[in-house]
């Protein structure tokens, strides 16, 4: 059965069998590890809040076609399952403006704007987060961008003192919201918060609310802006849809997704490049195999002339062919859970938890592909026995 | 066993020029158990092709052959390999032993699947054979003659209801010659099974209840 070339060709089989079956299942184990790295972590992080716009165009600036949601958008992005919850930004529809009236400092005044969301998408938490018709103060949340843009950015250009936060609360100033047959109301305004998930000049829903319904007289516009909250931000399905659609969004919250889709992308390659190693190696072993037969020939067909049936002669052959597909199989699945040990160890040192032992899924792998390649060998090694017998 | 034989000729000898054959075409040639028939014939009449033919190993005849009332084209594989293990032993004309196993390796080859005789025995048939002290050499370096002989204790080391025997004295002196068919005949009693010789010419020792010329 043995000749000096066929030890050589199984040898150079079995090796090549080994090295794809490690490459693929090590692929597998990381991938499967790394999937749920990046679904952990979702667990221990907030859920993402997302606020999506619409990418300004011409065609709005020249007055065409809406800057704004509209309410069939809305809905399909409602039913995206992507999107956990969603909200419009409601905003003021007649002309605000913020107004300082004080003997100590300088007065100013300003024409402004309010937008709106529910309390649940808002970062901050405060008691004074109320509208209280009786009281009739605006509590009002800004974004902390604005301090920090004014402190570091606008006072220390222009000789001004810097706010700290603290401060920025005791300021008083009023707001005076316009009807449109000249009446008007003001009211003081207190700025609670500072957010640093919304980019807006936020005040309570239930106020903009009312306000509109009593003030309000602009054309009925779509929300410009939409917040909407995933439980997993990498999901690269919300980039898509935001990029398919002509939508807009801050990047850095999905950055996660682009990492996900290079690391899919990686692991495919590796798996990709492992079957081919693994189709080849199955080649070479088919090879081998029919070699050492179509070699024995006249063997085989001397066996089959004294009585022995083909089955009997393939023996020998399909016996050498499953010792050596579980030696494979148990050597790789070894030197992949080495593999996956250090892995293991090393990624503990980056604060990364990744499984130090073998996912369920590398076994059934293996075994999947060593029962395909075993069988389809063992059907070839019959028939070509059957053959000689004839 | 029975083997029978209707209008049996191998196709290569369709076109052949032929004087009368006791075999080939006759309407029924019955084989009946336990009895040595001899089968004379000069080279190229078809003395291994009638025996490849009852052994299974030639298909391209015309007629019938019948073993025990079964029509051996209906035979299939595994039917084929029970016979050649049980009931039917053949000693080739070309020998079919493996040049780079022991005669003894060659012998127990046999041996191991069918259990029929003991190591003992083997060795008592090799003593008789005068093969003896070759049997641990490898068969590739024995001569003709000597490879014969173990071809026929091969063929003793299964049960049989028939022995098929091509030719397989041609290499033997006398002495040996007898010796030999001595050793077939007495298995074949033992069996209670048939034999059919096929033999280029008739040599004295060998005596046997019917002679057929192809």
């Amino acid at each position: 059965m043995w000749s000096d070339n066929s030890r050589a060709h199984l040898l150079g089989a079995f090796l090549g069998t080994l090295a794809g079956l490690v490459l693929l299942l090590s692929g597998i184990q990381f991938y499967t590890d790394i999937k749920l790295v990046l679904s952990d972590n979702q667990d221990l992080l907030d859920p993402e809040y997302i606020v999506v716009n619409k990418k300004i165009n011409i065609g709005q600036t020249l007055g065409f076609s809406g800057s704004g949601f509209s309410p069939e958008e809305i809905t399909a992005l409602r039913q995206q399952p992507f999107a956990d919850k969603l909200a419009p930004f409601i905003s003021n529809a007649f002309p605000i403006q913020a107004f300082t009236e004080s003997d100590k400092v300088p007065n100013f005044s300003t024409e402004l704007f309010f937008e709106a969301i529910p309390d649940e998408y808002i970062d901050i938490k405060s008691d004074e987060w109320q509208w209280d018709p009786e009281e009739g103060i605006i509590p009002i949340i800004i974004p902390q961008d604005f301090l920090n843009l004014y402190n570091f950015g606008f006072a220390q250009s222009q000789g001004l003192p810097q706010i700290p936060k603290g401060v920025v609360s005791v300021l008083n100033f009023r707001i005076r919201l316009n009807g449109s047959s000249g009446n008007y109301q003001d009211l003081p305004g207190r700025i609670v918060g500072f957010s640093n998930r919304i980019h807006s000049i936020l005040v309570p829903q239930d106020f903009l609310t009312w306000a509109n319904d009593t003030y309000g007289y602009f054309e009925k516009v779509d929300p410009s802006r939409v917040i909407l909250v995933s439980k997993d931000p990498t999901d690269p399905a919300i980039i898509k849809y935001i990029e398919d659609n002509g939508y807009d969004t801050i990047r850095e919250k999905l950055k996660g997704s682009r990492l996900n889709i290079i690391l899919k992308f990686i692991i495919s390659f590796l798996v990709l490049i492992a079957g081919i190693i693994i189709l080849l190696a199955f080649l070479v072993f088919f090879l081998s195999l029919q070699l050492m037969i179509s070699r024995s020939s006249q063997k085989i067909k001397r066996l089959h002339k004294l009585g022995f049936h083909y089955r009997e002669i393939s023996r020998p052959y399909i016996f050498l062919l499953l010792i050596l597909m579980i030696a494979v199989t148990s050597i790789a699945l070894l030197i992949t859970g080495l593999f996956t040990r250090q892995m293991a160890a090393m990624a503990e040192q980056w604060n990364m938890a990744i499984s130090s032992s073998l996912h369920g899924i590398i076994f059934g792998t293996a075994l999947a592909l060593i029962t395909l390649i075993s069988l389809s060998n063992v059907i070839a090694i019959l028939i070509s026995t059957k053959k000689l017998c004839k | 066993m029975t083997i029978r034989l209707e209008y049996l000729i191998p196709l290569p000898l369709l076109d052949q020029q032929r004087g009368e054959s006791e075999v080939w075409e006759t309407s029924r040639l019955n084989f009946e158990p336990g009895l040595s028939y001899l089968v004379e014939a000069a080279s190229g009449r078809g003395k291994t092709s009638l025996l490849s033919i009852i052994y299974g190993l030639r298909k391209d005849y015309k007629g019938k052959v019948f073993i025990d009332e079964s029509d051996i084209s209906t035979l299939g594989e595994k039917e084929w390999s029970v016979l050649r293990k049980t009931r039917l032993s053949f000693i080739f004309q070309g020998l079919e032993l493996f040049d780079e196993l022991t005669a003894m390796e060659n012998i127990r080859l046999k041996n191991s699947i069918t259990r029929h005789k003991s190591e003992k025995e083997i060795q008592e048939m090799a003593g008789r054979l005068d093969i003896d002290d070759f049997l641990q050499r490898k068969t590739g370096i024995l001569s003709f003659g000597q490879q014969q002989r173990v071809a026929i204790i091969r063929a003793m080391c299964q049960p049989f209801d028939y022995l098929l025997a091509d030719e397989c004295f041609s290499h033997m002196d006398h002495k040996n010659g007898k010796l030999a068919y001595d050793l077939i005949s007495e298995e074949c009693k033992a069996q209670d099974a048939g034999l059919i010789l096929s033999s280029l010419n008739s040599s004295e020792e060998i005596t046997s209840s019917k002679k057929l010329i192809l």
